[in-house]
């Protein structure tokens, strides 16, 4: 059977359709697009085929649906963006659309990508996304569209069986994927059904404090009165560090899985202050202080034994920790996703992703707070102490056990500096996409100097 | 006799869509005025018990008793205790519940007996007499030592020494109570008649006490012995033979993993208890999410066609965390230790609305809870009306004061002068019965007893589904929402929790239901047609939800 339609008349209208796509990583319109791969995954109809294109050297999936040009199929309304052009086929013009948002093809993915071992009744698109493109069946299974190709395995997919394969349970374990030239373009897995993330669960709890926390203080009516207890967070009922210390068990976990499945080395804190310290001196906010963030890398080079280096999760924080009926599962093992494969595959200490949730407690204590009148700032950072206190407590254990860690003061210092790292990488994040935010990153950075 | 009246036969598994009501039979109401509750007063409030809607009454220990463990100590189990009546008076009761279309249940003690019971004083008097092996005897205390003291404030020791006897003789519970020995035949026997007896009586079914600890076998703890599963199964032969329709209600304090084995394979219990779901309710609202009650729910297998657990609010008894001591169950000692507040509650009996800090929106909402999860709800008398407790009666008194009926003197609840009355009735401000009384709420048409009273209702027109229909929970990405689906023969309800104290947003995926209508059950008020989008709700601080989801057509 012959392709159903010329990938060649594509290349104009990817050009377009590519800067309209959050999972693209320009702005503008690619100069060049090349349509390197096209696949065809579904020959009925509606038709579908698989394209990797490559824009301005970076490479792309588009799985791309086709049916007969005239009508606009209802899955497409309000979704102009998601539609790639016109395109002349066999039997006359054709429309071509991101597959992704297509119920018909999105059940033909799921049987490409299981070998026809699964099926499902219903399938429905995650909003929201900002590198794939994911896909729910029956709220069983779900199936992540690599968008973003880097060439061989996928990260995400390579840290997750490792884990799995290292008897890890808190990580949905990859049942498939679709791999093409040794490239991972898609991956599927159990849907972690009723979960909500930790972000979401922490801004609960803040909610909740700041709720019953209300700093005024009460009028005395009689002389006898019984006056209420101050809040604290231990006294609040949307008390969150029972699950914090959880988190900090299950990270230790994952660590001990991670050095298990790729092996440890010793860790060199000279490295890994140079390593900071390039990226302190290419700050230059005029509220950021470099001595003093020199200082904290200074003592960092000054521990002589701040444990070992393992593969990290690498982008670790609230957002990629989701609680379910099972307890909490760690998601999105792609790092950082500015920075290139090989950087984010670079073994570190353990201690920048503990790093990483704990700047994320920091987050949602000022988070929570952005949009109040009333002060709360004694209540967010009572929260933030507590919740940071727990989350260590239940991490230190495991991981001491597991020689992950090297003693309690080169614990702080070694964290200190990888706290810096993180708030620094923030600082420039929020400069660039949330000007409103940069106080988060600065108070972060204020504090770690004046320890 | 009335249309609501049973006839025999009709509807066996109609315990599966029950909801219960316990009742304190010395704290329900007098009707001899001598100052303590008695059957014949439960009978004349039967009309209130009616109206109200619950379907089937459970009535603590009424048996002749030393009452040194609230009837748990039963000394004859052929008589009731004199000052709640006779058997008249208990025949009485069950027919006129009946005739109202109100089942009663009643508790039984299978485990042990007071020792003030003619079987153990004539066990004990020497080795050799017919009754000689109905007990637990041994010459020393070392025998099943791996078996844990239940009663650790009072009991040092499971073995209790007899200076008539000159042995010791076994017990679970308290030293006053031996275990009755199940290895002898003539014990399971006795225990069956028991059982017929109160059946012929035209009681529906028992809640069987402590069941789990009915056998002792060395190097064992005691618990759940498969021999207990023998015997249990050999009782519900029994009933289901002589009086089909009845119900078997267990009370085991253990795990649900473990509990379901005796619902065995629908031919142990009819019904057992689940215990963690209750303070796992509690602590989901305090905590504003709900992966305490979900959590337990996916650790909770399912159960025989034919069976039904028993869930509630509140109690006789205290809160307590007994159950769960394993490493891998730790979530609520965790939450529950670390939390002052909810501390403060292990160990004492708190009643529903204290615990709530007199809250009717969550009332409302852990109501609402209560009979749309998978179960037959249990309410405990008193609770319906917001009663307060009295925390420093002491032991579990605190939640036994005298049910409030009206603002009159000793609470309308007996006319025996104050100083007689059992327990002094509730008199505090907020609380008190000059506050919180049945007249006053029958009265007022906002109150909770009227508005518990119309959710019954609308329970009831739809118990097939509430009671036996399958339980799907739905994705929701606010963990505040609690949201499921319940479903049986093609009715679909749909229910949505807002366990925040805020209100609260969420987005359904029900494109499943594309096309349908939900209807709010309650005011039968259609709501928007669920189209393929996410489906949005809104809920206001700690409110709820119920849809049924009609076809458009409908």
């Amino acid at each position: 059977m012959t392709p159903v339609i010329d990938a060649a008349a594509l290349v104009e209208p990817l050009r377009q359709f590519l800067p309209r796509q959050r999972w693209y990583s320009g702005t503008d319109a690619p100069s060049s697009v090349v349509v390197e791969d096209s696949r065809v995954l579904d020959r009925g109809w509606p038709a579908l085929v698989d394209l990797i294109v490559d824009a301005d050297g970076a490479r792309y999936q588009v799985p791309v649906g086709l049916r007969p040009s005239g009508e606009r199929p209802d899955f497409l309304r309000g979704h102009d963006g998601a539609v790639v052009g016109e395109v002349g086929g066999n039997d006359g013009p054709l429309l071509a659309y991101d597959a992704v948002l297509d119920p018909v093809l999105g059940l033909s993915l799921l049987d490409v990508v299981s070998g026809s071992k699964e099926s499902a009744d219903r399938v429905r698109p995650v909003g929201g996304e900002q590198s794939n493109s994911s896909l729910v069946y029956d709220d069983r299974l779900i199936l992540k569209v690599f968008r973003r190709i880097h060439s061989g395995r996928n990260l995400d997919v390579e840290m997750t069986a490792a884990l799995s394969e290292a008897g890890f349970e808190h990580v949905a374990r990859p049942l498939a994927t679709l791999t093409v030239h040794d490239d991972d373009l898609a991956v599927l897995q159990p849907f972690l059904v009723g979960g909500s993330d930790g972000w979401a669960l922490a801004l609960t709890s803040l909610r909740d404090l700041f709720g019953v926390g209300d700093t005024q203080p009460v009028p005395v009516i009689s002389a006898d009165m019984a006056v209420p207890a101050a809040v604290d967070p231990a006294m609040a009922g949307g008390d969150f560090s029972a699950e914090a210390f959880r988190l900090g068990r299950i990270t230790a976990q994952m660590h001990r899985a991670l050095a298990e499945a790729f092996g440890r080395s010793a860790g060199d804190t000279g490295v890994w202050a140079d390593i900071v310290e390039a990226q302190v001196e290419a700050e230059a906010h005029p509220q950021f202080d470099r001595a003093a963030a020199k200082g904290v890398l200074a003592a960092l080079r000054g521990v002589s034994d701040a444990g070992p280096a393992i593969r990290l999760h690498g982008d670790y924080h609230l957002g990629q920790v989701m609680r379910t009926d099972a307890g909490w599962y760690v998601l999105d093992f792609e790092g950082e996703p500015a920075r290139p494969p090989e950087e984010r595959r670079r073994p570190s200490s353990p201690l920048r992703d503990v790093a990483g949730m704990l700047r994320s407690f920091h987050y949602a204590s000022l988070v929570a707070q952005l949009d109040r009148h009333e002060e709360c700032g004694d209540l967010a950072a009572a929260w933030e102490e507590r919740n940071r206190g727990e989350f260590l407590k239940g991490y230190r254990k495991t991981a001491a056990t597991a020689g992950l860690v090297a003693d309690p003061a080169a614990t702080e210092v070694v964290l200190a500096a990888f706290e810096l790292e993180k708030a620094v990488y923030e600082l420039g994040y929020e400069r660039a996409y949330r000007p409103d935010w940069q106080s988060i990153p600065l108070a972060a950075l204020q504090r770690l100097g004046a320890r | 006799m009335s249309d609501a009246a049973l006839t025999e036969g009709s509807d066996e598994r109609w315990f599966k869509k029950a909801v219960f009501y316990e009742v304190l039979v010395r704290g329900f109401y007098d009707a001899n005025h001598d100052g303590t509750g008695d059957l014949s007063g439960i009978t004349e409030k039967l009309d209130y018990l009616q109206w109200l809607g619950i379907d089937c009454i459970w009535l603590l220990p009424f048996y002749q008793s030393p009452l040194r463990d609230g009837g748990y100590d039963i000394s004859d189990f052929f008589t009731v205790l004199p000052e709640y009546g006779d058997l008249a008076d208990a025949l009485e009761l069950v027919e006129e519940a009946h005739r109202r279309g109100i089942r009663v249940i009643a508790d039984m003690v299978m485990n042990h007996t007071s020792d003030q019971h003619p079987w153990f004083v004539e066990s004990r008097r020497d080795r050799t007499n017919p009754k000689a092996d109905w007990y637990v005897w041994n010459d020393d205390d070392q025998r099943f030592v791996e078996a844990r003291i239940i009663f650790v404030d009072t009991e040092r020791s499971n073995w209790s020494w007899d200076p008539e006897r000159q042995q010791y003789y076994w017990h679970r519970f308290f030293a006053h109570q031996p275990d009755l020995n199940y290895d002898n035949p003539e014990v399971q026997q006795a225990m069956l008649d028991v059982v017929r007896f109160w059946l012929d009586i035209g009681l529906d079914g028992f809640r069987l006490d402590a069941v789990p600890y009915l056998y002792e076998r060395d190097g064992s703890s005691g618990e759940n012995l498969p021999e207990t599963h023998e015997f249990l199964k050999l009782m519900r032969k029994e009933v289901d033979a002589t009086h089909p329709g009845r119900v078997l209600l267990a009370e085991a304090n253990q795990w649900p993993a473990d509990v379901v084995d005796y619902f065995g394979d629908d031919d142990e219990c009819h019904m057992c208890f689940h215990f963690p779901l209750m303070p796992r309710m509690f602590m989901a609202v305090r905590r504003e999410q709900r992966y305490p009650i979900t959590e337990i729910l996916s650790q909770t297998p399912d159960i025989p066609d034919g069976c039904q657990w028993g869930i509630f609010l509140r109690n006789h008894d205290e809160l307590t965390l007994e159950m769960v001591t394993d490493e891998e169950r730790d979530y609520m000692y965790a939450e529950y230790a670390k939390d002052p507040r909810m501390k403060r509650n292990i160990g004492i009996g708190r009643r529903l609305a204290p615990l709530v800090d007199g809250d009717r929106k969550l009332a409302e909402l852990l109501h609402g809870m209560l009979f749309s999860l998978p179960g037959s709800p249990i309410l405990y008398y008193g609770d319906e009306i917001g009663m307060g407790d009295n925390i420093y009666l002491g032991d579990r008194d605190g939640v036994r004061t005298p049910m409030q009926w009206t603002p009159d003197r000793n609470a309308g609840f007996s006319r025996a002068d104050f100083a007689q009355l059992y327990l002094p009735p509730l008199m505090d401000p907020v609380y008190g019965f000059q506050a919180v009384n049945v007249e006053a709420q029958v009265r007022n048409p906002s109150s909770f007893l009227q508005w518990l009273q119309r959710a019954l209702q609308v329970r009831k027109r739809h118990h097939d589904t509430f009671g036996m229909g399958s339980f799907e929970l739905l994705q929701a990405e606010n963990p505040s929402i609690l949201a499921f689906i319940r479903e049986h023969g093609g009715e679909t309800l749909l229910c949505v929790n807002n366990l925040s104290r805020f209100a609260q947003p969420v987005e359904l995926h029900l494109s499943r239901f594309e096309g349908r209508v939900p209807v709010e059950l309650v005011g039968r008020v259609p709501f928007p047609r669920i189209g393929e989008l996410p489906y949005l709700l809104t809920l206001g601080s700690h409110s709820f939800y119920w849809f049924q989801l009609l076809e458009a057509a409908q």
